[in-house]
């Protein structure tokens, strides 16, 4: 008799497949060249630094090489991606006077009820731009400044700040894709939460890529005062198509002294989506990032987040999960230097791969020399439901220096038959034990996430648990 | 003639990461090296039913850990040469030993020693390296393993090398159904000392035993990638590291588990631990688990750090200084594997040099 398995089916993807029609009111050609970029320019009213910025950029992005590791980036040609499309739209403070087609893609993803039940504010931005910004007249009062970038930019008060601060982090030089986003960027958000402010409830960027063919490259700056406590939320998806789409952001997050910041992240792009998004925290003494990420959608993904423990004492803690199906490379994972004595770092990740889908965890933890105290601890978890899909772990540690604890444990394979035979002698039936384990597999990361959110990526990971696994 | 050793991406990691790391490869040079037959009797004894073979080496295309340019460079300056064979259902009482010493008159040495187990047999080969005097030295090593069905071969490889010495030891492994490879190192001496070791658990049932301790005091360089492929079902590897860096040295440890799809119900198992002394020490570790089959089990451990405070201080309550206590902790985290080496005189050997090593340092970092 055939054994039969349990099935994780796919992500139903319904309410992120639908479509609207292309209705922009500016678009650039498709490629990119150094009158493209100055068209985004014109187009933005760029002051002369950014400008400049661009072009550099660009021409740094032409000198640099793709990646020789990771995923394959064969079917992404630049020369068809459209790099600015702009919605026919300004941006609106009121949700009523968002057009009707833009504001029903934003409703069937639940973006008006989130914040209507807990958020603190919300920016969505539609292809290449930010589209609605509202933020609660109590967090204004705090003197928190959430904003769109483009405000931020021209802003007398923040513009100054935004030049000290835009891609310092996360430099062009980077890597290729970075450099790309510097010359192409637009949109994505700004926030500034002043010295000891507490946020009490999150901030939230919704990013919706419509077009067929474009490229998405929103930049995310947050600037943290000393002691001051934020969580923010960014989610992303993009209806289905038969080209291929590119989201290359960027998000530099600066986190003072004392500071404490969550950044969550749903993503749950297309399948026809190379996501090759570029994160970083900036961490000072006694500071705190927390990463909570949930990769599941794109075709191609590569998103390591990266924070750099400047400060003595200050900590980082990764959450991550990543779900990756059929047609799918998703490449996650994270990066933390150790820069600064007595910091403390631990990654936590889980992956789960079906149908032929690849998952691969790649991290690195550096501490460097004068970093002496510090302490890290990774662990990664990865499980495979079938014999045709991909799961690779590749962790690299460098230790510059003896006074550390670090720890490793990675962990591969199907569930285990002692855990089910576990839980079946204190009653549980079987299929049951499975189903509780499947389940609970994800459970750290939804736990760590808003429960609007938990249980949206419960409903990205639905469990239909019939006979064994394996 | 003169000439000058430039391997280019070597101990290669089977699947890259960031350049900015490092770790993807390593490239080695040595200037100045001239290669002679070498003119010792490396071999003491044969024990019955092992012969010197004229057979070839039954996987001629077997890969190695440190790759293709590391086996082109020892086959092309070869200086020594040896294929042992043990015969079907022989189990070797004795091992062979294989005790090299570079030195005035052999102060290169490039050995490709190839060891076939027939079916159901079981063969212990010790190789060990030494040094006498204190003048630049060159060893290159090949050594491909070949253990048929349900046969078992046992490696030892000791590395007790002068300070001045560049060394790598180059091994390939192939293991049909039922077969055993079993290797121990010891990478304890050299100035640079490269390591690479990679093993097709091909058979059914097969597997592999790893255990190495390294040793890096002044400025050594030590590198290691060793790669265990499960293409059979029910294969297992376990590959265990552990070793102490001191004052300035640094080391570069590559492990990775390779599950191929097919390799049902096989584990894996990769541990490392790592005592670091000194605060410019360098300690790089890439411990790959890549996974093609959902039934198996893989697991990655590794520890980096200071000895604990706790013991420590017990050691030194019993009246030794700290440096006494690090040096006997040192000491005792080899103990396991050097107690395995089935050579008493090369087991004594070891831990000599190491003793020696360690007696002479007046601090740690």
């Amino acid at each position: 008799m055939e054994r039969k398995k349990a099935a994780v089916q796919d992500i139903d993807r319904t309410i992120y497949d639908i479509k609207d029609k292309v209705n922009a009111a500016y678009q650039v050609e498709g490629g990119l060249t150094p009158e493209i970029v100055s068209e985004i320019s014109d187009q933005k009213n760029d002051p002369d630094w950014m400008r400049e910025f661009r072009q550099k950029s660009l021409k740094i992005y032409n000198s640099m090489e793709n990646p020789n590791w990771g995923p394959s980036l064969e079917g992404l040609n630049m020369d068809n991606i459209v790099t600015y499309i702009r919605p026919n739209t300004p941006m609106r403070g009121n949700w009523a006077q968002v057009p009707e087609d833009i504001k029903n893609t934003f409703e069937r993803l639940g973006i008006p009820q989130a914040e209507q039940k807990s958020l603190a504010g919300v920016g969505a931005q539609y292809d290449s731009e930010v589209v609605y910004h509202n933020v609660r007249e109590e967090v204004k009062r705090q003197g928190v400044v959430y904003t769109d970038m483009e405000s931020a930019i021209h802003d007398p008060t923040y513009g100054p700040m935004v030049r000290e601060h835009f891609m310092k982090l996360v430099p062009p030089t980077d890597h290729k894709f970075v450099a790309l986003h510097g010359a192409v960027w637009s949109g994505g958000s700004f926030v500034y939460v002043p010295p000891h402010v507490k946020v009490e409830i999150p901030l939230q960027s919704y990013f919706r890529l419509n077009a067929p063919g474009a490229g998405q490259f929103e930049h995310t700056l947050i600037i943290l005062g000393e002691g001051a406590d934020l969580h923010f939320i960014e989610g992303c998806s993009a209806p289905k198509y038969n080209v291929a789409n590119l989201h290359a952001g960027c998000v530099e997050l600066y986190v003072a002294k004392n500071a404490r910041l969550r950044y969550s992240t749903i993503e749950n792009w297309s399948k026809n989506m190379y996501n090759l998004n570029t994160k970083r925290a900036l961490v000072e003494e006694g500071g705190t990032i927390e990463w909570v990420s949930g990769s599941f959608g794109s075709h191609v993904s590569y998103l390591y987040p990266m924070s750099i423990l400047k400060g003595e004492n200050s900590r980082m803690e990764f959450t991550g999960i990543t779900f990756a199906g059929k047609g799918q490379n998703l490449d996650t994972g994270a990066k933390v230097v150790h820069a600064a004595p007595h910091t403390y770092s631990n990654i936590n990740t889980k992956s789960i791969s079906k149908d032929g889908g690849v998952c691969t965890y790649r991290s690195s933890v550096e501490v460097l020399p004068q970093a002496y105290g510090c302490r890290s601890a990774v662990n990664c978890e990865s499980l495979m439901l079938d014999d045709i899909s991909r799961s690779d772990t590749i962790p690299v540690m460098d230790i510059r220096n003896d006074d550390v604890e670090i720890g490793h444990e990675a962990k591969i394979g199907r569930i285990s038959d002692e855990a089910i035979f576990y839980l079946m002698s204190r009653g549980i039936s079987e299929e049951d034990a499975k189903a509780m384990i499947v389940t609970g597999f994800a459970e750290p990361i939804a736990k760590e996430l808003p429960v609007e959110y938990a249980v949206e990526m419960n409903n990205l990971i639905k469990l239909e648990m019939e006979g064994a696994i394996g | 003639m003169i000439m000058d050793l430039a391997l280019k991406q070597i101990n290669t990691l089977p699947t890259p990461t960031w350049n900015r790391l490092g770790i993807n490869y390593r490239n080695l040079e040595t200037k100045d090296l001239s290669f002679a037959p070498y003119s010792g009797e490396p071999l003491s004894a044969l024990p019955d039913g092992v012969s010197v073979s004229v057979l070839p080496f039954p996987k001629p295309e077997l890969e190695t850990g440190m790759g293709e340019s590391a086996e082109d460079f020892v086959r092309s300056n070869q200086t020594y040469g040896l294929s042992l064979r043990v015969a079907a259902g022989v189990k070797a009482s004795e091992p062979v030993k294989l005790d090299f010493c570079l030195n005035g008159e052999n102060p290169t040495l490039a050995d490709a020693v190839d060891i076939t187990a027939e079916e159901n047999s079981e063969l212990t080969v010790v190789m060990s390296y030494r040094s006498e005097g204190d003048f630049a030295q060159f060893h290159g090593g090949l050594t491909r393993l070949y253990a048929a069905k349900g046969a078992v071969i046992h490696l030892v490889q000791v590395q007790l090398l002068g300070e001045s010495c560049t060394h790598f030891d180059n091994v390939g492994a192939f293991a049909e159904e039922g077969g055993k490879i079993d290797v121990i190192q010891a990478e304890v001496g050299g100035k640079t000392a490269l390591s690479g070791v990679k093993t097709r658990l091909d058979g059914e049932k097969s597997s592999l035993v790893m255990d190495t301790i390294y040793f890096g005091d002044g400025s050594r360089s030590i590198d290691m990638n060793y790669v265990a492929e499960h293409y059979g079902r029910k294969t297992n590897s376990e590959i265990h590291v552990t070793g102490a860096l001191l004052h300035e040295s640094e080391k570069t440890f590559r492990g990775t588990i390779d599950f191929k799809r097919g390799s049902k119900r096989a584990v894996g198992h990769e541990s490392e631990y790592n005592l670091l002394f000194s605060p410019k020490v360098r300690n790089k570790t890439a411990p790959l688990i890549l996974c093609a089959e959902e039934d198996v089990d893989g697991r990655h451990g590794a520890s980096t750090g200071k000895i604990g405070e706790n013991t420590l201080f017990y050691l030194m309550s019993r009246g030794l200084s700290e440096l006494e206590a690090k040096k006997l902790l040192i000491e005792a985290q080899f103990r396991p594997v050097t107690d395995r080496i089935p050579d008493e005189s090369l087991r004594t050997a070891v831990m000599e040099y190491v003793q020696g090593r360690l007696s002479g340092l007046e601090s740690m970092g």
